[in-house]
């Protein structure tokens, strides 16, 4: 990367800049239309359930956490099951937890404005984006609230879409657009090899993940199988 | 049929819960040391939340993610970008799709 030959930069601080925000805009653009087809989705599920337009979209401009938005669908009926919500969506969003914890070594170098609009809109396609940009050397926070914002954008607007015109567009899949998240994690992770001893840790990780997909209620693979790739990678190599 | 300010209260109360799970990470980690020990663990637990992403939901899609994602994961470790990884899975996925299968 050129930057980082550059004298006059000081491109090893941390730092929250505007100009970090638009490259996190800019650099996320391609990634995010995947998530047109699953805002659409989300859209076109909230109004067969006979959610108004106007909720839906309430609901991806503040909540803005595709699967748990998905996950309360089934539980939005009279009277709302408030207890019952509010569980569901700290379950399926728990990760956003570990996401953070994960970005706290670098964040934490940051003054707490520019923490905090880093976190506000943070999701596991920013996070990706920023793991691949750190491998790269980007210092700027800036670049998760950028990446937060773009995507927030489209959410929006692709649950607008949805809401009020679903029924018209028909299956999206055919373009390819249904593996474009799992393709660009994968990618991201293969980014990250840095030798075989990650095989272990990224094996337990993948393998705890996979069977608590059958054992464990919606979401939590994720969770377990990341605190067990940390565990085996701490236990190996700390 | 769910009344409209009752459901823009239950929307509040969940954006709350999200908002906590979104900040709530670092700000537990700003009462612990960052060890070089902990360090290791946030940066093994990063790459794993990913793999207990990909992994699960690459195993229940179809054959054509398989595809797809193979697709990535050698273009990512040959061209070391991740975008352009990505853009050859989904023109697989997209083919593959075509092509009827």
């Amino acid at each position: 990367m050129a930057e980082q030959t550059t004298v006059t930069e000081p491109a090893q601080i941390p730092r929250f800049t505007a100009k970090g925000v638009w490259r996190g805009c800019v650099e996320i653009a391609p990634i995010a239309v995947f998530i047109i087809p699953f805002g659409i989705a989300f859209g076109v599920a909230a109004s067969a359930k006979g959610i108004a337009p106007e909720v839906s979209i309430l609901m991806s401009i503040a909540i803005y956490a595709g699967a748990s938005q998905f996950a309360l669908l089934d539980l939005w009926y009279a009277p709302l099951p408030l207890a019952t919500l509010a569980l569901t969506v700290l379950a399926v969003n728990a990760r956003h937890i570990l996401l953070g914890a994960a970005l706290a070594p670098w964040l934490l170098q940051i003054p707490i404005k520019g923490r905090l609009a880093a976190l506000i809109g943070l999701s596991d396609g920013s996070f990706a984006y920023a793991m691949s940009a750190r491998e790269r050397g980007e210092v700027d926070a800036g670049i998760l609230f950028g990446s937060g914002i773009a995507m927030w954008l489209i959410w929006i607007a692709s649950t607008a879409v949805g809401a009020l015109a679903g029924s018209f567009l028909g299956d999206l899949t055919r373009f390819g657009f249904d593996a474009v998240m799992v393709t660009y994690f994968a990618a991201v992770v293969v980014g990250q090899w840095k030798g075989t001893k990650d095989l272990y840790p990224w094996l337990a990780a993948a393998a705890v993940a996979v069977i608590g997909t059958y054992v464990l209620p919606p979401g939590w693979h994720i969770i377990a199988g990341a605190l067990a790739g940390g565990i085996v990678g701490t236990w190996r190599h700390g | 049929m769910v009344d409209t300010v009752a459901a823009v209260a239950a929307v509040l109360l969940l954006t709350l819960i999200t908002m906590a799970t979104r900040v709530g990470g670092v700000w537990m980690m700003s009462y612990v040391k960052i060890t070089p020990r902990i360090e290791a663990f946030l940066k093994y637990m990063a790459v794993s939340v990913l793999i207990s992403i990909v992994v699960p939901t690459t195993l229940a899609a179809a054959p054509r993610i398989w595809m797809a994602v193979a697709a990535a994961a050698i273009v990512a470790a040959v061209t070391r970008s991740a975008l352009s990884a990505m853009l050859v899975g989904a023109a697989v996925a997209a083919a593959v799709k075509t092509l009827g299968m």
